[in-house]
């Protein structure tokens, strides 16, 4: 990434490999394919205001061939509304031009070309020779017709798109006959067949009751099915969908007699759209639904879109803002193309026209950059064919005069074309916190920067991130450059930000601290006192939920959201009216049976999970424990108090201190080759000793069938690749524990692999506790005296003062250290072991690391929505309908809006509450005042009271600690029971209780602040 | 580490109430600085090889909690095909049939059925699968041998003072003694309302091979009847005074001088334990 226009030279050719480092978590959302065929396509962009710059700047992240720009007209001040590629000092040069070298920054991979012409020159046939998808940004209906005509007749993939004020259209024809791969973008369904029926509609039935998940038209292949051999590797066949496990295969009736066994996988059978041409569409247009409950509106945009290219044509201008004449000039112009066009929405778009909203720009260039990567890559289902959008609930509840909303000769004016001038003034003092400067956080202070969102005098944006940048980021946090690697996030894209717009500097305030319990000396009541809302810009569900709780405690507005490849969603919590993030929580991804990781795997997400504890149990936990020998006084003392594992602790310190502590490198080389010979060779072999092949189960079935699949033990070969990969790896890993320098050459491995002695395999006798037969057994319920026998051989941490080994730290993007390398050789061993599939570097990196995958389109275009939230919030909407939370696919594509859950109401007695409410205690009570209020003024009786996880009283405390306790003032009482100080810049403590009512019933009530 | 106040008041009601009638044979033990140091104590139940033991589970509790199960071991070494050498639990409740309404009641009357019915088509200690599967005897001593190593402590833990919630209406005295305050059928599983169907939810074997189908060929099929009177003679899993029978030189004196003595049970168990490890010790090693 150093010499940038080198490489770019270089990569400018069809068999470019692609750079993993970079494009990591992108190909966990398109897969290598896709992105070849991207790597193999030229892309135009026709038009670079706000919209033209979104869309250029999604599909350079993404990586294609190469991007050319066309717009040869004049920077206007009025651009900068949401062209963040623009300065002021641009103003008058041309837009492509001014815009390429900073388009250009973004990915060293993508050249960024220029097509050049004359101010006032229209895109023309001539123009877009040999480009394989074209983009016309706020081009004239007629001649996107011009284009659309040649594009759809020679094969080259279109794409209009166009905003308006708080609307969007796009249209997209990829041609009479485009093929796409993958209209889902799910991973192919597979699952353990149980029996298949030999009938005219072959039945298949799943194993232990797991839903298959295959809908009617799906196809399907098989392996592994015993009897009925014909169905293996058999070509796809379509499925029939019978119940949630059961399916139908069509005739099987002449094939085998099926026995046992067999596994079904999805096959994705390519889709073959056919896209009709502009001309055809404008007048039978297929509508791709973006809200439901609008259900009516595209077809009244439909006509209104059109209506505007023709008012432009006939004025040689668009309506100006709010202007009733122009509004009704509009209307009849829409009427004329559709009589039922509604009036009032249309009326709405005329007095937005001139507007230009960077969180509406956002929305729609995210969403058609990926419609450009589709029509590269055949891979997801394109839109077909129209999409209109709109957010006119984002308008201000006090509707803006006409004189508001005239334009001022500022950067701003788009923006005030639609909310008008005072409320551009709220925008300004508007305070936000955002919480991550990540991929959301970038797009987040992107929109900002562009709304002037706190360029107000008194404004401040408060931005935490403790991370730095590496290089997987540069993929889609586009405000980092290569140069910054290694650099704080949050300060980075402070600065990029403040020079998309001057106004900003000196209004964002930088942090890199983690926001948690602590930090809240950092992020106190002052601090929440200063802002007016939080914007999470998280990656984690814990931070998450916890700043979810900080916005109850504060009683401040939350916009959440969160993206996974294509899928992306958000949503508003507000104060005393929705429920709150916590509320209403996704079930985590459900874990995997430890027996099946541990002896049963039938899946590579098992050998992969396995794989990940070997890592640790190998080159992680042994070592602390000999650092914690080392240096813990009593260590063992104090680990024997764990009865049962304590022998096989104390051992592997031996093992890793002594025994087995090695002095060369070629030592770890004989470590290697031995623990290959344990974990794939003699711990097979044991369980099939105690559980051999034959095995029946207790109803007289083969133990070895359904899920469970009977291993074979390995014999090491150092010619097999996965085999010296694995000792190449741990070899490494075991020298970095004990600091001695590694090796790279694998003709080394080999050698010394090859010359190792390997123990014959002798079958563990199954009871340790054996060699403590002679002693009296009820002495005691631990064994010190075999330990003893163990511990004596250990060294005295004194002899070793200052010794210490290095335990492994997993990080799963350095491609050097051996840590992915071992888990994927160390997984496909154990794979073979059991006849499983082998997974690449690649696929393990990812479930090994849990990375999720993720691409630049889904996150602009979610931001976007968050920030047309921001709107509502900043005018201070308190009506639940005027909020949404949204979910979208763009793979499929599907937008889905839904109004805001309405805080759940409680009672007690006869008061109604929600988590918003609460109980305050000021001059930190005495817990006897305190249980007494309750008494005295709920008529409640408190039966437990606890603070954070401390359970400072409950009534069956007994007498002499609740003596105790119950004139303490509530400060001391929390030191007392949790042993601890409380921090000095705590000003309250939260306190929660259990209760019950008069009638002795258990009621809930709010939580509580006790001020101290 | 935070859970939200929602899941902190949910935890508080659940170890009041576990404190104050706690499920048959099993007691919940938290820190009052930190209640979500959480331990379990289980009471083998009585006509398994885990009689006499008391095991310890432990909790930890994640920030996602209850969406996402606890993390739960066991503390206290334990032959069992479901539980590995260093304590892990193979049970679907922790895993995939985890729902978010689960508490720590539930998941410890499921430990507790596992014990009774261990499953060995899961076996996560294939040793122990393979002894439950082909040689119960063997499987039974090792386990028994184990117990009594491990899991016997000299006294009773003091948690089991206090009564349990079936048996509240008992003496504490009488309720002190596990193997006389049991209701006729002992291996009646508590908290009903959590355990609708307790094999289904300790049993991660297929429905082909449902549970009861494999714990009716390796233990009494009265196990999954409702009466545990032994009437077949085995004595793996009976009612007290058969096993007191059949096995008197083992379990006999202890329970006999524990219903005499009552009020000296602690005495009482101190030295019967002995005995009791010893001569289990010495039936099992004869086997090995």
């Amino acid at each position: 990434m150093t010499d940038t226009s080198n490489l770019a030279a270089k990569m400018d050719v069809d068999e470019a490999a692609i750079d993993e480092g970079l494009y990591s978590r992108q190909l966990y959302v398109l897969g290598h394919e896709a992105m070849k065929k991207m790597a193999a396509s030229n892309v135009l962009i026709v038009g670079l205001q706000g919209l033209g710059a979104e869309i250029a700047k999604n599909v350079c992240l993404a990586g294609v061939k190469s991007v050319t720009l066309y717009d040869p007209e004049p920077v206007t001040i009025q651009d900068l509304s949401t062209q963040y590629f623009l300065r002021e000092s641009d103003v008058g040069q041309s837009r492509a031009e001014a815009t390429l070298p900073r388009l250009a920054e973004l990915n060293a991979y993508v050249p960024v070309r220029l097509l050049k012409g004359l101010t006032g020159q229209e895109i023309s046939v001539e123009l877009i020779q040999g480009f394989q998808a074209i983009v016309l940004c706020g081009v004239s209906y007629a001649k996107q017709l011009e284009i659309n005509d040649w594009t759809h007749a020679n094969g080259v993939h279109f794409i209009a798109a166009e905003t308006r004020g708080l609307f969007g259209s796009a249209f997209t024809d990829f041609g009479p006959k485009f093929t796409c791969v993958d209209p889902t973008g799910e991973q192919p369904l597979s699952g353990i067949i149980a029996s298949i029926d030999k009938d005219k509609d072959g039945l298949v039935t799943c194993l232990d009751e797991t839903r298959h998940g295959l809908e009617d038209g799906d196809f399907v292949t098989f392996t592994e099915v015993q009897g009925m051999e014909e169905l293996n590797g058999c070509k796809p066949r379509k499925v029939v969908v019978r119940g949630p496990y059961t399916f139908e295969i069509g005739d099987t009736s002449n094939l085998g007699d099926y026995t046992r066994g067999g596994i079904f996988t999805q096959v994705k059978m390519p889709k073959i759209i056919e896209f009709k041409s502009l001309r055809e569409s404008l007048t039978s247009p297929e509508f791709f639904m973006t809200d439901f409950a609008k259900f009516d509106r595209p077809a009244t945009l439909h006509a209104g879109f059109q209506a505007l290219s023709r008012f432009k044509s006939q004025f040689g201008r668009l309506p100006r803002p709010r202007n009733a004449e122009d509004a009704a000039s509009l209307v009849t112009l829409a009427k004329k193309i559709d009589a039922d066009a509604d009036e009032k929405t249309v009326t709405a778009l005329a007095y937005q026209a001139t507007g230009d909203l960077a969180p509406v720009a956002a929305v729609i260039g995210g969403f058609v950059a990926q419609e450009v990567l589709k029509a590269c890559s055949a891979k997801f289902h394109p839109m077909v064919q129209h999409l209109y959008f709109d957010s006119l609930e984002s308008l201000p509840s006090t509707t803006p005069t006409e004189q508001d909303c005239q334009p001022i000769g500022s950067r701003y004016d788009g923006q005030i074309a639609v909310f008008g001038k005072a409320f551009q003034d709220k925008i300004a003092n508007h305070r936000q916190f955002l919480v991550g400067s990540g991929a959301i956080g970038c797009e987040m202070l992107k929109n900002w920067s562009m709304m002037g969102l706190a360029t107000g005098p008194d404004a401040m944006i408060h931005v935490t991130d403790l991370d730095t940048i590496e290089k997987s980021n540069l993929n889609r946090q586009f405000l980092f450059r290569a140069k910054d690697l290694g650099k704080f996030k949050s300060e980075v894209a402070a600065a990029a930000v403040a020079e998309m717009n001057p106004a900003l500097k000196g209004h964002i305030l930088c942090k890199q601290e983690p926001v948690g319990q602590g930090t809240e000396s950092v992020f106190d009541d002052a601090f929440f006192a200063s802002i007016d809302g939080v914007t999470n810009a998280l990656d984690n569900v814990a931070a998450r939920l916890y700043m979810d709780q900080r916005c109850i405690l504060y009683e401040k507005p939350l916009l959440e959201s969160g993206t996974m490849g294509t899928k992306g969603n958000m949503q508003v919590v507000i104060p005393h009216l929705t429920e709150s993030y916590a509320s209403s929580q996704d079930p985590p991804e459900k874990q995997t049976l430890s027996c099946t990781v541990k002896n049963f795997p039938n899946a590579i997400t098992h050998t992969i999970e396995w794989s990940r504890q070997e890592f640790d149990a190998m080159f992680v936990k042994p070592v602390e424990s000999v650092n914690q020998y080392l240096s813990e006084p009593n260590y063992l003392e104090n680990s024997l108090k764990y009865s049962g594992q304590q022998h096989d602790h104390v051992e592997q310190i031996v093992s890793y201190l002594v025994t087995n502590k090695p002095l060369t490198f070629e030592e770890c080389i004989v470590w290697a080759r031995l623990q290959f010979e344990e974990k794939f060779s003699n711990a097979i072999k044991q369980l099939l000793r105690s559980l051999p092949k034959d095995s029946l189960t207790s109803t007289g079935q083969p133990f070895w069938s359904g899920p469970k699949r009977a291993p074979d033990p390995l014999v090491f070969n150092s010619n097999d690749f996965t085999h010296l990969s694995f000792i190449i790896a741990a070899a490494n890993l075991h020298a970095f524990n004990y600091g001695l320098r590694g090796e790279t050459d694998p003709a080394i491995f080999k050698k010394v692999a090859d010359s190792v002695i390997v123990p014959e395999f002798s079958p563990k006798s199954g009871v340790k506790i054996q060699v403590n037969e002679n002693e009296p057994v009820a002495q005691s319920t631990s064994d010190p005296d075999d330990i003893s026998g163990l511990v004596k051989q250990l060294p005295s941490p004194s002899s070793l003062a200052g010794y210490r080994l290095t335990p492994v730290e997993f990080e799963k993007d350095d491609d050097t250290n051996h840590h992915i390398d071992f888990i994927t050789a160390a997984s496909n061993l154990r794979a073979m072991n059991y006849n499983i599939p082998i997974a690449d570097r690649h696929s393990t990196k990812q479930i090994a690391g849990k990375i999720i995958p993720a691409i630049a389109t889904t996150t602009a275009l979610i931001v976007g929505l968050v920030c047309l939230e921001l709107y509502k919030i900043i005018d201070g909407k308190n009506k639940l309908e005027e909020y949404k939370n949204g979910f979208i696919n763009l793979a499929l594509p599907f937008f889905g809006f839904s109004e805001p859950i309405a805080a759940k109401k409680n009672k007690y007695g006869t008061t109604e509450w929600t988590l918003w409410d609460r109980f305050e205690f000021k001059n930190d009570p005495t817990l006897k005042e305190f249980i007494a209020w309750f008494k005295s003024t709920h008529n409640l009786e408190i039966s437990m009271v606890s603070q954070g996880v401390s359970m400072l009283w409950s009534s069956f405390v007994g007498k002499k600690k609740s003596d105790e306790r119950l004139p303490m003032k509530f400060s001391k009482l929390v030191e007392h029971v949790s042993k601890k100080p409380i921090p000095p810049h705590t000003t309250h403590l939260l306190v929660e209780i259990m209760a019950s009512d008069e009638d002795d019933e258990d009621v809930e009530v709010p939580f509580i602040i006790v001020r101290i | 580490m935070s859970l939200t106040p929602a899941t902190m008041r949910r935890l508080m009601r659940e170890l009041t109430e576990l404190r104050n009638s706690p499920p048959e044979g099993i007691r919940v033990v938290t820190s009052e600085d930190n209640m979500l140091d959480v331990t379990g104590i289980i009471e083998g139940p009585e006509g398994t090889p885990y009689a006499g033991g008391y095991f310890r589970v432990r909790f930890k509790f994640s920030e996602e909690f209850p969406a996402a199960p606890p993390k739960c071991w066991f503390a206290t070494k334990i032959f069992h095909p479901n539980v590995s050498s260093a304590g892990e639990i193979c049970v679907n409740t922790l895993k995939k049939d985890w729902k978010s309404t689960y508490g720590i009641g539930h998941i410890l009357v499921t430990v507790k059925c596992l014990l009774i019915y261990p499953n060995p088509e899961s076996a996560l200690d294939e040793e122990a699968g393979k002894l439950l599967l082909e040689d119960y005897e063997s499987y039974c001593s090792r386990a028994k041998l184990i117990t009594s190593v491990h899991a016997t402590p000299r006294t009773r833990p003091p948690e089991f003072d206090i009564p349990a919630s079936s048996s509240e209406a008992s003496t504490s005295i009488a309720a002190a003694s596990p193997a006389i305050s049991l209701p006729p059928q002992p291996i009646t599983l508590p908290v009903p309302s959590s355990l609708s169907s307790p094999r289904k939810s300790t049993s991660p074997s297929p429905p082909s091979q449902p549970l009861q189908e494999s714990a009716s060929n390796t233990l009494p099929s009265s196990l999954s009847s409702s009466s545990l009177s032994g009437k077949d003679g085995k004595d793996r899993v009976t009612s007290p005074s058969p096993l007191g029978t059949a096995d008197s030189n083992v379990a006999g004196p202890a329970n006999t001088s524990a219903a005499a003595a009552a009020a000296a049970t602690k005495a009482v168990k101190r030295s019967a334990a002995p005995g009791t490890g010893l001569e289990k010790r010495k039936k099992a090693l004869k086997r090995l």
